[in-house]
């Protein structure tokens, strides 16, 4: 009813009395009117009159769109040395709507190259049947099948061979959970709807933090093909962009040296310089081939790794948590000093053990050291010294220092999900709360020496140890100098961050690197580590591995923490070696090689320019 | 603000709010029928909530008196400017031109919300008291108004939204009195001023007009476009391939298939009867927009009706006729079909303004 209204003769001015302004209005009304007939015109020309000729052109349009993948962006490492690299390889696929008999062209291939048939049909019934997009169906195909494909062409309609750039790495394991694996993104990636069928995506370390910025712009091709799918004319081109060139904080020889140090143990590496918090090399041993995870990795060789005993995906730098053994003994001097309840000149006897709550605690060395004084007890490792000292000292004080130097918190290493570990404290009891065992001295034994329920991580024993060497700067590991895109200059720049200050007095500092130095240079444990004319301060730690866990290993694990030079220091050196027995022993000569290839090879170098 | 009279209520132009809103199922239909994008039928959603929010927008607009509006014009249009230099300092660049503010995680095009602006702006000016009689002096204020914008939007680069507001200007100049003799000599130094406009047009931009003036010149490059929208229209015939034989549309031959030319979607799958159908709900909406200008003897009123229904035709000229080979391909959108919340919000808030002016003609 009132819908009527416009046209309602009635309301409006009758034609003999219009207004200048309608008479104008119709004018402009009848402008649009005849472009609309205009367009009518044009379409009973194009859809009617040539329609038939336009619809032969659209079935004859076998126009290929071919996505030209972009290189991912190279990692080097801190002087410009590539850590990684692209190779070009040459990539299968299938394009669904030119395979003219399916299951014919699929069973030979199938022969040809020895593939699962059922493994490409449903990789193309993953996807339209009329899709003019390639499916990867092979990556990093061998010569040999190239040219057999190549030979068969004409018996393999929709099979094309296409040359992509991939990851190619120095070594098959060469800083594997550093750099992190590429692959396809998974379904459940897809789904998040971030990437597409086929995309490779950084799935692990540093390819997987820096995904974003390494993945280039795929860029395309329009080509024109005949029936026979050889391209007659390419119609359009977009450049692929390639990604993002990232400036790495690893020094790669120091990284290679690290890793062949650590061969045939299982372990850890961490190389920070303490000025700055760069992590100068970061090893997980044993390593996953890298390499292989770039291809189709099959489900056998995945399934092994996945459920290898020795876990070659996880990394031990920052995923796996140890008692810190000895190497704990460090945050006893801290607070002790610090709070006043012990001084450097104080002595103990010890005579090889302690008698404590109707207990005997013994020290790692039966003969016991005698007479201690400070100095002597961290260098010759003294546990009776560390106990008694451990008890005035406290758990709460104990717990609070070991959290000043970063215990018990995240690095900020952003490889992964980064463990945390453990320092237990002394609360109050919850009452009604059976698990609530009340704190007893012997906890805060077991505690003094690194042992019962602390847990650490390489990487936080790392940082520890770079707010020892630069008196109190605990930094937050940088991976990432810099990234910069070809075209846009430097996009991303990390100044570094700090993320904690340890507050201790100078003497008490002084105090500590002295006793470090001791250990390696002056008949302490660690003199395995001991190199002329390096001042090397360090720690070792020999941690019971935790009470009924696979004991039939035995084996404890082996720390050594250090950083060199004592007056200047400008490395920090880290080892842990799993079940490898003493600290002083095992890790403390690995600790010895690189600390030897860092400062040897590096006078050479700056004696012999060029 | 939104008081709203009975006798209001009563002139609600129920065929013109149902056509906008016939324009939704056209629409969603089309986009839900193409894949684009990584996941198929979720523009097509998208596309419908934006018909809600404009469907809102446009009872918004339509509850306020249009006089209102036409007075806080200036506002508005300062406003836009605003807008469209913050879309240089903020803006989010998407294939070389810098057209959207991201808000959230929606991003708007501000070149498309200011048509609006431009219409109620060139509406005060030419009913304020300076610009009576209109004459040589009405031309001299409305042609900064123009300028500055077209400007700001040419400088996106979005020659297409730029080269909207002169049809408008044209036809409110004309709604307005303006004399013949006075357009004709605006027309002439106009065409005096396209060697210079030459020089400001960006390559691409030059390459699209010699394309249309010569279409064989890149058969390659420029001219695949209007090639392949040629046929994908022409393929549809009278009736159409239907949604699963349009190749053309489907099978990605089509750039912007989803925005600029989902014309040549539509006609592929649905042919001549369908293009002529698709063109007779625009007709409607075109004819009505005119209509109720010229029932309205309220003089801002109908220069309202006049802008906001000539924003419309010469979008829909513009943009049918580039995709058909008539016009050289400008980025103009097709009103109410093409992909694009601003564009879809601004077009049915100018429906609002038409159903408001009709709404208070009879006061």
């Amino acid at each position: 009813m009132s819908g009527g209204r416009g046209f309602d003769p009635r309301l409006r001015p009758t034609p003999g009395r219009r207004d200048p302004g309608q008479r104008r209005i119709i004018v402009i009304a009848g402008v649009v009117a005849f472009g609309l007939l205009l367009i009518v015109g044009q379409l009973w020309y194009l859809q009617v009159l040539e329609g038939g000729r336009f619809l032969d052109a659209s079935d004859k349009n076998r126009i290929r769109i071919r996505p030209i993948a972009a290189p991912r962006g190279i990692l080097f490492d801190r002087h410009g040395v590539p850590l990684v690299d692209n190779r070009p390889a040459f990539t299968l696929s299938i394009i669904p709507r030119e395979l003219d008999n399916r299951d014919a062209v699929l069973g030979r291939l199938s022969t040809l190259l020895g593939l699962p048939y059922q493994e490409l049909v449903d990789a193309v019934g993953r996807v339209a049947p009329d899709s003019f997009l390639p499916v990867r169906i092979r990556r990093g195909l061998t010569m040999e099948d190239v040219a057999k494909v190549e030979e068969w062409k004409i018996e393999l309609p929709g099979i094309i061979v296409e040359v992509e750039p991939q990851r190619a790495y120095p070594t098959s394991r060469f800083a594997a959970h550093l750099l992190g694996y590429v692959r396809e993104a998974s379904d459940e990636q897809m789904k998040q709807g971030r990437y597409r069928r086929g995309e490779l995506v950084g799935q692990t370390g540093l390819e997987r933090l820096l995904d974003e910025f390494l993945r280039g712009r795929d860029g395309g091709e329009r080509i024109e093909v005949d029936a026979m799918g050889r391209p007659i004319r390419l119609v359009q081109q977009t450049e692929p962009h390639p990604g993002a060139e990232v400036v790495t904080t690893i020094d790669r020889r120091i990284q290679e040296v690290a890793e062949k140090a650590m061969e045939g143990k299982a372990g850890a590496v961490v190389v920070m310089d303490p000025r700055n918090g760069d992590v100068l090399a970061l090893v997980s041993t044993p390593a996953f081939p890298i390499d292989q995870f770039t291809g189709n990795i099959d489900r056998s060789a995945w399934l092994r790794m996945v459920q290898d005993p020795q876990h070659p995906l996880l990394n031990r730098a920052s995923q796996a948590q140890y008692p810190p053994g000895s190497v704990f003994k460090i945050i006893l001097m801290a607070a002790g000093l610090q709070e006043g309840t012990i001084t450097p000149m104080d002595r103990v006897h010890c005579p090889g053990h302690f008698d404590y709550g109707g207990r005997t605690w013994k020290d790692w060395k039966k003969e016991g050291h005698g007479s201690v004084d400070m100095r002597r007890a961290i260098a010759q490792s003294c546990d009776v010294y560390f106990y008694q000292h451990g008890l005035k000292i406290g758990g709460t004080a104990i717990a609070k220092y070991a959290k000043a130097f970063g215990f018990a918190a995240p690095t900020g290493i952003e490889l992964g999900t980064e463990k945390i570990g453990l320092m237990p404290e002394p609360k109050p009891r919850v009452k009604g709360d059976r698990k609530s065992r009340p704190w007893t001295g012997g906890d805060t034994l077991n505690v003094s020496i690194g042992q019962g329920a602390v847990l650490v991580t390489p990487m936080q024993v790392a940082r520890m140890m770079t707010a020892v060497a630069n008196g109190g700067v605990l930094w937050k590991p940088r991976l990432v100098q810099r990234i910069e895109r070809p075209e846009q200059g430097v996009v991303f720049r990390d100044p570094g961050h700090v993320n904690g200050h340890v507050e201790l007095s100078p003497a008490v500092w002084a105090v500590i690197r002295d006793g470090l130095w001791a250990v390696v240079n002056d008949w302490g444990t660690g003199g395995a580590a001991r190199i002329p004319g390096l001042d090397v301060a360090g720690k070792t730690g020999t941690a019971q591995t935790i009470a009924n866990s696979r004991a039939d290993r035995g084996e404890d694990h082996a720390w050594f923490a250090a950083f060199a030079p004592l007056k200047d220091p400008q490395v920090v050196v880290v080892v842990l070696v799993e079940r490898g027995g003493h600290g002083g022993e095992v890790a403390a000569p690995i600790a010895k090689r690189i600390f030897n290839a860092i400062f040897y090879e590096k006078v050479a170098r700056v004696g012999f320019p060029g | 603000m939104i008081g709203i009279d009975r006798r209001l209520l009563q002139n609600v132009d129920w065929p013109l709010i149902g056509t906008g809103l016939g324009f939704a199922v056209l629409s969603g239909l089309t986009l839900a029928n193409l894949q684009v994008g990584r996941v198929a039928g979720s523009v097509a959603i998208r596309q419908l909530v934006w018909f809600a929010i404009g469907l809102v927008a446009l009872l918004v607009v339509a509850s306020i008196d249009y006089r209102k509006l036409v007075r806080i014009a200036p506002a508005i249009y300062l406003l836009g400017l605003a807008a469209l230099v913050a879309v240089f300092v903020f803006g989010r660049t998407v294939s070389g031109a810098r057209r959207w503010i991201v808000i959230g995680s929606v991003s708007v095009q501000p070149s498309e919300l200011f048509k609006i602006a431009f219409v109620l702006m060139a509406v005060w000016v030419l009913t304020s008291r300076w610009a009576q009689p209109i004459g040589r002096f009405t031309l001299l204020l409305v042609l900064p108004v123009t300028a500055i914008p077209f400007v700001l939007i040419m400088k996106q680069p979005d020659l297409g939204t730029a080269l909207l507001l002169f049809p408008v200007l044209i036809a409110l100049l004309v709604g307005a009195g303006i004399r013949v003799r006075l357009l004709g000599a605006m027309f002439l130094a106009g065409l005096a001023m396209l060697p210079l406009a030459w020089f400001l047009l960006k390559d691409y931009q030059r390459e699209r007009i010699l394309v249309y003036l010569d279409p064989f010149r890149d058969p390659l490059g420029t001219a695949y476009n209007v090639i392949q929208a040629k046929i994908a229209i022409g393929s549809g015939q009278l009736l159409g391939k239907g949604v699963a034989g349009a190749t053309q549309s489907r099978l990605a031959f089509l750039p912007e298939r989803h925005t600029d030319f989902i014309f040549a979607v539509f006609a592929e799958m649905w042919g001549f009867v369908g293009c002529l159908i698709l063109l007779a709900c625009y007709a409607f909406l075109l004819l009505r927009g005119f209509d109720i200008a010229a029932s309205t003897s309220e003089p801002v009123g109908r220069l309202v009706a006049l802008g906001a229904t000539s924003m419309l035709g010469a979008q829909v000229l513009i943009n049918v006729g580039m995709v058909t080979g008539l016009l050289p391909v400008v980025g103009v959108p097709l009103p109410l079909m093409s992909y694009g919340g601003t564009s879809v919000l601004c077009s049915l808030m100018g429906l609002g303004l038409l159903v408001s002016v009709r709404m208070r003609q009879f006061q």
